[in-house]
């Protein structure tokens, strides 16, 4: 609301800027010698030599180079996973054994961590971080929010490292003392890393998340109360509609930053290989000791496989394949946004 | 441009390219860099801080990795002096032929079987050869069955890779590579260890001698065949009799030259072996003692 002071033109900034006489401008660039537009001859419009200006090309050059690198790396990333891939194939990734020393490559059990530890969090810092977005963007007071935005983006910006740390101090004891009954062997269980990233990945929801329902049009609100609606409808029958997209992408941010997180992860997670329940509905593993795709990428074994080539290929396939969820789950999601819109669709 | 303008520009470019330039140049010359075991870091990176501060020289010390960190940075150029608590073997030899390792010993470490205080407390204060096997191999997997309370065994196994590990497995299986591949939680550093041990119930695990404080953790003794109980004690490690002891070293490529001379020199000098003993290994001075 306060913006819109600053969208009415000053009174007498108005009146000071009629009064101006623009004398006839001679550009040294410009054919006419008088103009009556002294706009458009200080900017002359790109000639044909404009086309390739420095800006043009540096510009081109520095895209290129980003797109070079992503190529490279997957391309690195597949030719030193190769020897892995020929000798596998599939295997590599339905297997469920990993025992390095008799050159035993099975990788599901690490994608299944991974999977089970971010869904984990994006089920319990979805419903939290979309509700907190609710308040802070539609019942807090508007001096308050620009408070509590600077909070929650100090806290997105924190060390992975620190929550980590936060994990093993309070976290890993909380949940050993809270699972008692199921008698978990220590407090580095699935579940603890779940909680962790859900609080990591908490503030990237609720700020983008926030960003996306004040996007909403105030008009929109207002014509909302005009028609009777509660604030609930508003929010559900409103907002919701609009700024879906908007925290979709905030979800998906998340979950990329949940599957790619090593340091907090490594720390309460136990390290365990080969942890895969007895039927797919079972939780039981969520309370034991498990290993991500990141976890064991961050351990001592990167270094080991250096002097095995297949176990080196083994290593870097893991991040082959960790790159390949993240960047399948970004895509699989921008087509679900980018769809065509449904009755949901906005009605604008 | 005017000439005045093309002065400032260029100058201004010197100047740049001095402040790109100068700092690389004095990094390459004097900071000395070293990575590798977080046993042997303990008095490696006391002994920078008094270089330090007493011959103003630039030393970076790391623990990525533990030992076989330490190796693999030795061996692809990126540090000058590898700290590892396990000997060079043939395979390292064999995967960077174009590094001479040269490791230096600085002192000896033992290995203890460290439990929580739980487990302390109910009785166990001792293990054979074949009950450690045994639950390293899952037969044994309930304090009970070694003559404790009945808790399940918690037990974290080191990673792979780190010294300590290496000298358990040399232990039990006489070479590492014949240890069974098994999937216990896995443990890294020191701290590490003795945390996660101390707020566990019913928690082992292998963990530096000098690390066990007898207050969160204990040293479990080694019985051997005899029935007799061998206690991580430096009179026991001196004598060879415990069997779990490994030797410390600083590695360089080639015969140390320049800031990593100093550097293990005084690791060698009387001060710096007071360092090794006084985190609890022993000294070279104690070693041929015996």
């Amino acid at each position: 609301m306060l913006n819109c002071n600053l969208l009415e033109p000053d009174e007498k900034i108005v009146r000071k800027l009629r009064s101006v006489e623009y004398p006839p401008v001679a550009h040294p660039g410009a054919k006419v010698s008088v103009v009556d537009d002294p706009v458009s001859i200080n900017f002359p419009l790109p000639t044909r030599a404009g086309n390739w200006s420095w800006t043009r090309l540096v510009s081109l050059g520095f895209t290129a180079l980003a797109g070079l690198f992503l190529l490279a790396m997957i391309g690195v990333f597949l030719w030193e996973s190769l020897p892995v891939w020929r000798q596998f194939g599939f295997d590599y990734i339905l297997g469920t054994k990993w025992f390095f020393r008799q050159h035993e490559f099975g990788i599901l059990p690490m994608i299944y961590g991974t999977v089970m530890v971010s869904a984990l969090a994006i089920l319990l810092a979805v419903p939290l971080g979309v509700g907190a977005a609710v308040f802070t963007a539609e019942i807090l007071p508007s001096r308050w929010r620009g408070l509590v935005k600077v909070a929650v983006e100090l806290l997105a910006g924190v060390p992975s490292v620190v929550y980590g740390l936060l994990g093993i101090l309070f976290l890993r004891d909380w949940i050993y003392r809270l699972l008692t009954p199921f008698d978990p062997l220590s407090g580095d269980t699935l579940l603890t890393a779940g909680i962790l990233l859900a609080v990591m990945v908490l503030p990237t929801i609720i700020t983008l998340s926030d960003d996306a329902i004040r996007g909403v049009p105030v008009l929109q609100r207002h014509a909302a109360r005009g028609l009777g609606l509660t604030r609930f409808e508003t929010v559900t029958g409103l907002i919701f509609p609009q700024a879906w997209r908007g925290i979709f992408a905030s979800i998906l941010l998340a979950l990329g930053r949940a599957m790619g997180e090593t340091v907090a992860v490594f720390l309460v997670i136990g390290r365990r290989d080969n942890v895969l329940p007895e039927n797919w509905y079972s939780l039981r593993p969520l309370l034991e000791a498990g290993q991500t795709l990141t976890s064991k990428l961050g351990g001592s074994e990167t270094f080991i496989a250096r002097a095995d080539p297949l176990h080196w290929a083994a290593i870097v396939g893991l991040g082959l394949v960790l790159m390949g969820l993240v960047v399948g789950i970004t895509w699989g999601g921008a087509w679900l946004m980018g769809r065509e819109e449904g009755p949901d669709a906005p009605v604008a | 441009m005017n000439p005045g303008r093309q002065a400032i520009v260029s100058l201004a470019a010197c100047l740049i390219g001095l402040a790109v330039l100068s700092p690389c140049a004095r990094l390459e010359g004097q900071v000395l860099k070293v990575n590798g075991s977080t046993t042997v870091n303990l008095p490696a990176a006391e002994a920078a801080e008094i270089l330090r501060s007493e011959k103003g020289m630039q030393i970076q010390i790391d623990t990525l990795g533990g030992s076989s960190g330490g190796i693999s940075m030795l061996g692809d150029g990126r540090v000058e002096v590898g700290m590892t608590s396990k000997p060079v073997s043939d395979g390292d030899r064999a995967h960077y032929p174009q590094v001479d390792f040269h490791p230096v010993s600085i002192g000896e470490d033992a290995v203890a079987l460290i439990v929580s205080r739980d487990v302390w407390d109910g009785g166990v204060h001792s293990l054979t050869a074949e009950q450690m096997r045994g639950i390293y191999e899952g037969r044994i997997t309930n304090w009970n069955e070694v003559g404790g309370p009945a808790l399940r065994i918690a037990f974290f196994n080191k990673e792979p890779g780190r010294g300590t590990w290496e000298v358990f497995a040399h232990w039990l299986y006489g070479n590492s590579k014949e240890a069974p591949q098994v999937s216990f939680a896995e443990v890294g550093g020191n701290e590490e260890t003795r945390n996660k041990v101390a707020s566990t119930r019913g928690a082992l695990s292998q963990l530096s001698s000098s690390w066990v404080d007898g207050n969160r953790v204990y040293a479990l003794a080694i019985q051997s065949f005899d029935g007799e109980l061998i206690e991580p004690l430096p009179e026991n490690i001196v004598s060879g009799k415990y069997p779990m002891s490994r030797p410390l070293f600083v590695v360089t490529n080639g015969p140390a030259r320049g800031p990593a001379a100093v550097f293990i020199e005084f690791l060698l000098s009387p001060r710096g072996q007071e360092l090794v003993r006084k985190h609890g290994y022993l000294s070279l001075a104690q070693l041929q003692s015996s």
